[in-house]
């Protein structure tokens, strides 16, 4: 049996506590931090870049929550809970929140020339649990994996759209960049909770450029807020 | 919007609508869009002066605004949004 303080933070999940930490922090500063100017322009571009960093935060939190039960609770004991219980919920909140934010991320640089509208919204609200409940539900996570492959090559595409029709072609170029390793590195994310010992050699690379991804935007929007 | 946030603050904080729509330089309908998009975001205020006629004024989220103003049109272009 395990000491306390151990089954609260298992050592074995160490590097996976400091990773999602951080990037939930980021991610929270960054929704915080546009607070006020929300509020007092109700810019939508502004409301979709916030609500895209809130999901990036509630995905992270449940993938450290997906592998902190994995790592705690024998699931071969638990199979029945952890398929349709907990983990289950987990992992459906998890795709939910992930596809969520890139959908975000994607609509605040589109949703001018996509002529806004709620409409827009409750699609991407769809695609999205389509994506989760697939990913949850069935064995496997090849149609989970294929359903994500189809979401980071379209939203790659689009934001190459949107850097062609960009005004300012080298800040442009240079957005294009950070968001499109942003993507492929959390598509790498999404593959390490769908199938866990698949990138574990690269683990650490991935986890040390993802913070660096979301630091540096980070820093842009402290940047610019004049923090 | 930050144009006719201006005018007030440049009228010292308060002007009757007619003068307001005239230095607006819009047509009527489109200042009434602004005008009420404004005072729904809570950005400007009606008040009655001590003749009782109505006077616009800026609410502390307008002077805000105005003070923010520059702050949000960088981060809008920074990120593209």
């Amino acid at each position: 049996m395990r000491p306390p303080i151990e089954f609260l933070f298992p050592p074995e999940l160490g590097a996976e506590l400091m990773y999602s930490l951080v990037i939930i922090i980021c991610s929270l500063m960054i929704y915080y931090s546009t607070k006020e100017m929300y509020e007092l322009s109700s810019y939508k571009g502004i409301k979709y870049f916030r609500m895209a960093f809130l999901f990036f935060a509630i995905a992270y939190f449940f993938r450290y929550f997906i592998f902190f039960f994995l790592a705690v609770f024998d699931i071969d004991n638990f199979l029945w809970l952890s398929q349709w219980g907990i983990l289950g919920l987990s992992r459906v909140i998890f795709l939910y929140s992930s596809s969520m934010a890139i959908f975000y991320l994607i609509y605040s640089v589109m949703w001018k020339k996509w002529n806004h509208s709620k409409i827009k919204t409750y699609a991407f609200n769809f695609l999205a649990l389509i994506i989760a409940l697939t990913g949850s539900m069935l064995e496997g996570p090849e149609v989970s994996l294929f359903l994500n492959i189809i979401l980071f090559v379209s939203s790659s595409f689009v934001l190459f759209i949107a850097y062609q029709n960009s005004k300012n072609k080298q800040k442009g170029k240079n957005l294009l960049i950070i968001y499109l390793l942003l993507f492929i590195f959390f598509f790498l994310n999404i593959i390490n909770v769908l199938i866990p010992e698949f990138l574990q050699l690269y683990k650490i690379g991935i986890y040390l450029i993802s913070i660096s991804l979301f630091m540096t935007i980070l820093y842009k929007v402290l940047k610019k807020m004049g923090n | 919007m930050r144009d006719i946030l201006n005018i007030i603050h440049g009228n010292r904080n308060m002007i009757k609508p007619t003068p307001l729509l005239r230095k607006s330089g819009l047509s009527s309908n489109r200042f009434k869009e602004y005008y009420f998009a404004l005072l729904e975001r809570g950005l400007i205020k009606e008040i009655k002066d001590a003749q009782e006629n109505k006077q616009i004024i800026l609410s502390e989220k307008g002077f805000r605004f105005l003070e923010k103003y520059k702050t949000m049109i960088n981060f809008i272009e920074e990120f593209e949004l």
